[in-house]
Formats: structure tokens, C-alpha cells, sequence
């Protein structure tokens, strides 16, 4: 991992230290990668929204050639977790940008209090996506956790950073890991106790439990009863769905946070931390470096992209099979994957920024990304008023790939609204909530 | 929320004449002493293998010495202690950050990268000295979250103290409310199973097709949540036997596998739902204390006095109650689900509240009246040493009571823990008198303070504890 990534990072040393980045031209590469990675967020998120889970259990283990199925693998192979990532790393470049940007000033806030008051505020924000705009996928809770880790480390070398980013998401590999092993390991208990079984021998308690406990892994599938009272509770008013929704998101920031986020977004905000040292997101390296970038990343990522999808995730509706062939998981590479396919995406973002053939895009991705965090939150809350049952109550009545054009209706309005907010004033509104909480003072809004 | 200092409203809170001379708040070492080292009477009955099984059947027979030290010990201690630590952690936030005044800049950078060590620390007394009740991860974490308070007025943080305990308040009651929605639930269910029993008898009677009689999955599985949570409740000692046949397990591999789920959960699920009030509550507490000069003889000590008595005979009482109601919840749980709309512990967070404020008073009483100086001076020795002291205690616990090490987990009675726990404490009392006299700070202290001052070059002479604090500079 670490040496297919340094023919593209190497040449990079040198110009970066040249002098600082034309300002208007730094911010707008950056956020035209954030406007892509929030918008790209949004197609991972739509099925949280909008469908019940068991639609990719039916997928899988339904026909190969439907619009839903390729869908599912389109999104899979290319998206899965890299828009998050983009969107993490440039969480973190972001956090070296706000301290970056501030001078400490006799009299004034230390920068240290500004930074942790502002994640304050984002965990706080977090906290009401989640239980009051009803978002149970919401990732800013996650963010403003790992935020808070990340200070010490703004001044860091690039290859440090990459170093410990690169071990966050080995961390996360290893657990899924550990996980394969203990499925192996049921299945291996269940085969012995099978064998056993057959030889005539009467089974031990542990044995019997062994065998009960595997076939009820193997012969999981989702209930339905469970869905239809998933279906009607997200259908039905805010209350309701508030507490169908409370255990999950309880649930999520406990255990997610413990034993998901802080390898997965922290690792990638490392990454991302150290590629903004190099230079790559603020216009720096050369085109050459780029399109390095664009093919390193697609030629690693979208093969192993593919791997996990067709071996991995539809393998795996076969558990007991899949046990029986592979002895390491292919999610083992997920990260493998995203690391690279956001590496590509974003090389290819550069390239099109460089080539200047879409200026109108550019500019209206700039300004979404810009207001990326009332963009976050607006997807909330478009999408939980559309699907929900206080507002449309859509939920579970489109098919899979019928979820996009709600995306893409999603992704025309924020491309359109960013733009002519931003003409008239200085920052999206929960942009200019988020700053005025952060120094207590009430900031100027209009241009 | 936050306080903003371009306002310039941060007067208020500073002290009006200098702090006084001594390097370093006695009363806070000694509060830090004591609470750490009494913390142990507590956590003996996890290290010792002294179950909440026994502890409650202790309850249900409600006589004998057994269950009288037991109830003293739970009323006079346990979480009191844990509260006390916190309330002098949030102190020394503030002190911390202000001591290293010659580099403000410096001082939050220093705190954040200590906090991120003791998080290690933490990490390493749960899954490596397996000591599952660690507390060092949720203070370095604490510290990381709160940091941004420590520039409040006193004011705001007492009001962050009272809601957050108020909060605390709210999360015990919610997690009865489960509890109550569960049985109603049940109670639906049972009811509809009578009503298909009684149709499908009827309908037999006439001969004629089966109505739908058979209970949903869904509704199978709502019976079974109440039933789960009853049988939870049942007070049997007989549940520790699993459990103890893993703890006295030889090899370290196997313990630390039986015990990595409970570290785990105590990490995340405890400080979500539970951990993140219970400490905010009182760091908070500390932190306003400390900027009202409450450690440092603001009041006179008849005043310290009256105002001990006060909070612990407040504390008592509610604690009296919360332990007759657990009684009673215990000897049949779905009838005193049915009576009370509150559960047993409620109060609780209030109750510790009161009594930590009662014992710092109390202690600051001491001190100042030169009470039993002689044994203070031992435990404000200790209370300089609290980290490695406390790691200190988990290394000789667990090696004591583990089964790899001399396997006494369970096999003592309460008293003899107690013992044990005394002993403990002995032995930490004398180390402390005499490592400090050698040295400026404990070996884990030390260690802690190497790595976050790391190479940097700000000279070891504006450590914590060593300068007339400038206040204004933070406040």
C-alpha cells in the first residue's frame, strides 16, 4: 500500500514549500473537491433514507440483470465509502486550514479554544441531525469526536501523518478480520459437531449450541414482520418515528464511534491531513502528478472495487460457501479500495478543474462545497421530510434505482441554490450559525 | 453557552487578590488523596470478585453485619468516590492551563496532547493490566471535551453542573421508562394470548375452523424483552458461576478474552449513556469551585463545617431512600414497576453530588483546624502520586485476585476485601511519604509529563504546581 503510493507523492516535495498558494485559487480546488464529496455523500445515504435495509438481501439473492441490481453495483464499485472519504480528508485538511489561518493575538481567544469550541458545537450539531432531524447515517457526531484527536497533530509531517493514517486503517482491516475469524470459527464448531453428529455420537450441550447457533446465522434472513413495522413506523409522525429511530442512533454513536469511526474517518482525515501537506488538494503538483494520481488510484481501486463486490458482497449471500473458500475476508480491502478510488476521483476532479472545460460545474461545486455543512444538513432534511412519515411518507415506496433520481433532483437544487446563496451572502446559513456559536457573536452575514 | 472573551466579561470570576503562595492547593491533594485511595473500597468488590448478585441478596435479607457494612460502604462511597476525582480533575483543568501561563499558546497544545496520553494510559490499565473499571480513559476524554469550559464564568459552570446533572437525573429515569414500556408491552401481549386461549375454546366448542390464535414473531419477541429483563432482575448468586470458573482461569490470554466485552462496554456503552454525565457533572462542579476560591479557605471553617453536615446528612437521606427502594424493586420487580413512576436511583447523581461536596468541605474543615494534620500530610502525598497510585492499585489487584496471578478472585468475603482493600491503601500511604521524599514527582506522573512535553523546548520549571498562577491570562 504504502509503496504503490509513492511514485505519485514523491515528485510532490518540492514545489509545495515554494510559497503560500494563491489564496482564491487554494480554496476553490478545495472546495470543489468537498462540493463533490458531499454530493457523492448523498448517494451512499439514499438508501438509509429512503428504502428498508432487506432490499440488499433481495438483490443479492435475486436476478443479476435488473436496473436495481445494476444500480447496486455501479454504486458499489465506484462510490462505496470514497465520496465519505474525500469528505473526510478534507475534514482534516480543513482542520489544519482553520488553524492555519488564525494568528494568536495578545488579548484574544487562543486558536486552541476556537478549535475545540467549533467541535463542540459540530458534535452538538450531530447530536440534532441525528435525534432531531432523525438522520440515523449522520456522520458529523463522528467527525467532531475524531476533530478533537486531530490537533496535536496539525503541524505533523505529511509522511507521519500517512503513517498514521495508514495504521488507522489497517486497525479497521484487522477487525474486519478478527470478525472473518470468529465466523470461521462457528462454522468450523458447527461442521465438528455435524461430523460428530454423523459418526453416531451424542452431542455435547457446547455442541448443540454450536450447530444452533450457526444455522441461524446461515439461514438468516430479514424478517417480515420486522420490515413491515420498520415500514409503518418510518410512515408514521414524528414521534413514532423518533423512537423507531432512538436505539439505532443510540446504538450508532456508542458502538459506531468505539469500534468504526474512529478508525475509518480518522484514518482518512490523517490521509487527507498529509495529502493537504503535499500539496495535492490546493492546485499544486503538476498535471503529470495528477493524472498519475488518476490512474494509480482507478487501476487499484476499481479492480479491487470490483473484487469486494462480485467475490465479497454477493459471495457472502452463500455465507457458509464463502466461509469454506476464503480464509481472509475481501472486505479486508474496503479500505484498500477507498483510499485509492478517492485518491483517483480527486486526481480527476483536478484534472477537469485544470482543463477547464466545465467552468459553470466548477463554480457551482465550489460553492457547494463551501456551504458543504448546511448542504449536509439540508440533505437531512430534504430527505427525511420526503421519506419520512411526518412529511411525504415515501419511505420504501420507490425501488432502488429509483432512489437516485431523488438524488439527482437533490443534487440540481443544492448545484443551483448554493451558487445564489452565496451571491448574496458571505456564508450558508448554518455555515454563519456554526461560526457565530463558535465566538459567541453574532457574525456578518450579508455581502 | 460559551463565554466570549472579546466581550471582556471575564472579570468576574478572576480571584480578586493573589492566590496564595504555596505551590500547590494542599486541600486539592489531599480531596485527590483521599478519593482515590477511598475509591478502592469500592472497586475491591469488582477486583475481589464480590458480585452485584451477592451484593443484592445482601439487600434482600436486609439484616446482619454482611448487609449493614455492605449498605454503609454503598451509601458512604460508592460513585461518591469516582465524583470526587472528578471534581478535582476539573480544578486542576483550570490550574493546569493557567500555571503554564509563560506559553498561553502553549498551554492548551500541552493540555490536549496530556489528555491524549492519559486516554493511552487508560487504554493500557483496561486491556493490558485488565483492570475493566478504568477510569484514566474517561478523564482523558473528558478533559478533551470540556476543555473549551474552563474559560466560563463560575457562574455558567455551575449552571452546566446543575443540568448536567439534571440530565444524569433524566438518563436513569429513561432507562426505567424502557423498562415500564417493556411490561406494558408484555402486558398487551399475555392479554391477547388469553383472548385467542378463550376463542380458540369457543370455537372448538362449535366445531367449526381455528380463528388466528398464534402469537406474531414480533409479538413473541415483546413477551420475551420483559421476561429477559425479569429474569435480569432475579437475584441468584448462582449467575456468578460462570464467571468465576473464567476468572480463576491461569492463563492471562483467556482472562483478558473473558474480560475484553465488559472493558469494551464500560468504554462505550457506560460513558455514553451514563459515563459522560456522571463526570461532566462534577468536572464542572470542580471547575466553578475552584473559580469561586472554594479550595482555598474562601469560607471560614465553622462555615466549611456546617456546610459538610448539611450536604452529607442531604446526601444520607437520599441515599437511604434510593437503597430501600432497590429493596424493594428487588424483592418483586414487576410490582414496583407497577406502583412507582420513578426508579430507585433517580436521585443518585444528587446524592453523590452532595456527598462529595460534604467530604471536601469536610476535609477542607480538617486542614484548616489542623485536625489529624499528621495523617492529611500522608494522604496529600498520595493525592501528588493519584495516577500512579491508582495504576498502582490496579497492577496489585489484579495480580492478586486474577487468575494468573495468586487467584483469590471470589474467594474472600466481604471483610476480608476490606482487609485487603486497607492494606492497599497502607502500603500506598507510606510509598508516597517516602517516594516524595526522593523525588519531585510519581513515576507514572513522570512519565505522563515526558511525553506530552515531549521535546519542546519550554524549561521543566512552569511544570504545574511550581508558579504563582497569573489568572487573567485564561480568565
Amino acid at each position: 500500500m504504502d509503496n504503490s503510493l509513492e511514485p505519485s507523492m514523491q515528485p510532490v516535495e518540492t514545489p509545495v514549500n515554494a510559497g503560500p498558494v494563491q489564496a482564491a485559487d487554494r480554496i476553490k480546488t478545495i472546495d470543489i473537491i468537498r462540493g463533490v464529496g458531499l454530493l457523492g455523500i448523498l448517494l451512499m445515504n439514499i438508501p438509509g433514507f429512503g428504502i428498508d435495509p432487506s432490499v440488499y438481501d433481495s438483490m443479492r439473492r435475486g436476478l443479476h440483470n435488473t436496473t436495481d441490481f445494476y444500480t447496486l453495483k455501479v454504486v458499489s464499485i465506484f462510490f462505496e465509502g470514497t465520496m465519505r472519504g474525500l469528505f473526510s480528508m478534507l475534514f482534516g485538511a480543513g482542520m489544519i486550514l482553520f488553524t492555519m489561518n488564525k494568528k494568536e493575538m495578545p488579548g484574544a481567544v487562543p486558536v486552541v479554544y476556537l478549535y475545540y469550541r467549533r467541535l463542540l458545537w459540530l458534535l452538538f450539531f450531530g447530536v440534532i441531525n441525528a435525534y432531531v432531524l432523525l438522520w440515523w447515517g449522520d456522520i458529523l457526531f463522528f467527525y467532531a469526536l475524531c476533530g478533537m484527536l486531530l490537533y496535536t497533530f496539525r503541524n505533523s509531517s505529511p509522511k507521519l501523518l500517512l503513517f498514521l493514517g495508514i495504521l488507522c486503517l489497517s486497525i479497521a482491516s484487522l477487525k474486519t478480520s478478527l470478525w472473518h475469524n470468529e465466523t470461521r470459527e462457528s462454522r468450523h464448531n458447527y461442521l465438528e459437531a455435524v461430523a460428530a453428529e454423523k459418526a453416531g455420537k451424542k452431542l455435547t450441550s457446547e455442541q448443540k449450541e454450536a450447530k444452533a447457533s450457526w444455522l441461524e446465522r446461515e439461514n438468516w434472513r430479514p424478517q417480515p414482520e420486522r420490515i413491515e413495522q420498520n415500514v409503518t413506523q418510518m410512515r408514521s409522525g414524528y414521534i413514532a418515528v423518533f423512537n423507531h429511530l432512538l436505539p439505532r442512533n443510540a446504538d450508532d454513536e456508542t458502538w459506531g464511534t468505539y469500534h468504526w469511526a474512529i478508525w475509518d474517518c480518522l484514518g482518512m482525515m490523517l490521509i487527507g491531513m498529509a495529502l493537504f501537506r503535499w500539496g495535492f488538494f490546493s492546485n499544486n503538483l503538476t498535471t503529470k502528478d495528477y493524472t498519475m494520481g488518476l490512474l494509480v488510484g482507478y487501476g487499484i481501486g476499481i479492480p479491487v472495487g470490483w473484487l469486494i463486490f462480485t467475490r465479497g458482497q454477493l459471495g457472502m449471500a452463500n455465507i457458509a460457501q464463502y466461509v469454506d473458500t476464503y480464509r481472509v475476508n475481501h472486505f479486508v480491502l474496503y479500505d484498500v479500495k477507498r483510499v485509492f478510488l478517492s485518491l483517483g476521483h480527486a486526481s480527476l476532479i483536478m484534472l477537469i478543474f485544470r482543463s477547464r472545460i466545465v467552468p459553470w460545474l466548477m463554480k457551482a461545486l465550489a460553492s457547494v462545497g463551501q456551504m458543504a455543512f448546511t448542504n449536509y444538513l439540508m440533505q437531512s432534511i430534504i430527505c427525511t421530510l420526503y421519506f419520512h412519515g411526518y412529511g411525504l411518507g415515501n419511505y420504501n415506496k420507490l425501488s432502488y434505482h429509483q432512489l437516485y433520481y431523488v438524488v439527482l433532483a437533490v443534487w440540481i437544487f443544492q448545484l443551483i441554490f448554493s451558487p445564489v446563496w452565496l451571491h448574496y451572502y458571505r456564508f450558508g446559513p448554518f455555515e454563519w450559525l456554526w461560526r457565530s456559536l463558535t465566538y459567541w457573536k453574532k457574525q456578518p452575514m450579508k455581502k | 453557552m460559551i463565554t466570549s472573551s472579546s466581550t471582556g466579561d471575564h472579570d468576574t470570576e478572576i480571584p480578586k487578590s493573589p492566590l496564595p503562595s504555596y505551590s500547590r492547593i494542599e486541600s486539592l491533594d489531599v480531596i485527590r488523596g483521599v478519593a482515590v485511595l477511598g475509591a478502592l473500597f469500592v472497586s475491591i468488590w469488582i477486583f475481589g470478585g464480590f458480585s452485584n448478585q451477592q451484593q443484592n441478596q445482601l439487600l434482600v435479607i436486609s439484616k446482619g453485619w454482611n448487609y449493614r457494612v455492605y449498605g454503609a460502604m454503598e451509601l458512604l462511597l460508592d460513585g461518591k468516590m469516582r465524583a470526587l476525582i472528578a471534581i478535582v480533575f476539573g480544578a486542576a483543568m483550570i490550574i493546569f492551563l493557567n500555571q503554564t501561563s509563560k506559553a498561553t499558546v502553549f498551554a492548551g497544545e500541552l493540555f490536549i496532547r496530556r489528555q491524549m496520553w492519559l486516554i493511552l494510559f487508560g487504554l493500557i490499565n483496561a486491556f493490558v493490566f485488565l483492570w475493566t473499571h478504568d477510569l484514566l480513559f474517561h478523564l482523558g476524554i473528558m478533559g478533551i471535551l470540556l476543555f473549551p469550559f474552563v474559560r466560563m464564568s463560575y457562574r455558567g459552570l455551575f449552571i452546566a453542573a446543575i443540568l448536567t446533572t439534571l440530565i444524569y437525573c433524566g438518563k436513569n429515569f429513561w432507562n426505567y421508562a424502557d423498562k415500564k414500556d417493556r411490561y406494558q408491552k408484555f402486558l398487551s401481549v399475555t392479554a391477547l394470548e388469553k383472548k385467542y386461549e378463550k376463542d380458540s375454546i369457543a370455537l372448538g366448542a362449535k366445531g367449526t375452523v381455528k380463528a388466528k390464535d398464534t402469537l406474531t414473531k414480533l409479538e413473541k419477541q415483546d413477551k420475551q424483552a420483559w421476561e429477559g429483563t425479569l429474569a435480569n432482575m432475579k437475584v441468584d448468586v448462582k449467575k456468578d458461576e460462570g464467571n468465576i470458573k473464567a476468572m480463576h482461569n491461569l492463563s492471562y490470554g483467556k482472562t483478558w478474552n473473558h474480560l475484553l466485552e465488559k472493558a469494551q462496554s464500560r468504554e462505550a456503552q457506560w460513558t455514553y449513556q451514563f459515563g459522560i454525565w456522571d463526570l461532566a457533572s462534577m468536572i464542572f462542579l470542580g471547575m466553578a469551585l475552584y473559580k469561586t476560591r472554594f479550595f482555598h479557605n474562601r469560607f471560614s471553617s465553622s462555615k466549611y463545617f456546617i456546610i459538610a453536615i448539611v450536604c452529607i446528612a442531604a446526601g444520607l437521606l437520599l441515599g437511604w431512600f434510593r437503597l430501600h427502594y432497590l429493596q424493594v424493586s428487588l424483592h418483586d420487580f414487576t410490582k414496583y414497576i407497577k406502583g412507582n413512576a420513578v426508579p430507585h436511583d433517580i436521585f443518585f447523581p444528587i446524592e453523590r453530588a452532595l456527598l462529595a461536596l460534604g467530604y471536601a468541605c469536610l476535609l477542607i474543615f480538617f486542614l484548616s483546624v489542623n485536625f489529624l494534620s499528621g495523617i492529611w500530610t500522608a494522604f496529600s502525598s498520595a493525592g501528588k502520586l493519584a495516577l500512579s497510585n491508582y495504576l498502582l492499585q490496579s497492577l496489585i489487584c489484579t495480580i492478586f485476585f486474577y487468575g494468573y496471578g495468586m487467584g483469590y478472585y471470589a474467594r474472600l468475603s466481604q471483610f476480608q476485601l476490606y482487609i485487603v482493600a486497607a492494606e492497599v491503601i497502607l502500603v500506598q500511604l507510606v510509598l508516597s511519604v517516602i517516594w516524595l521524599k526522593y523525588y519531585k514527582r510519581g513515576p507514572a506522573e513522570w512519565l505522563l509529563h515526558k511525553l506530552y512535553y515531549g521535546h519542546d523546548a519550554i524549561p521543566d520549571n512552569h511544570t504545574p504546581g511550581n508558579a504563582n498562577p497569573p489568572v487573567t491570562v485564561i480568565s
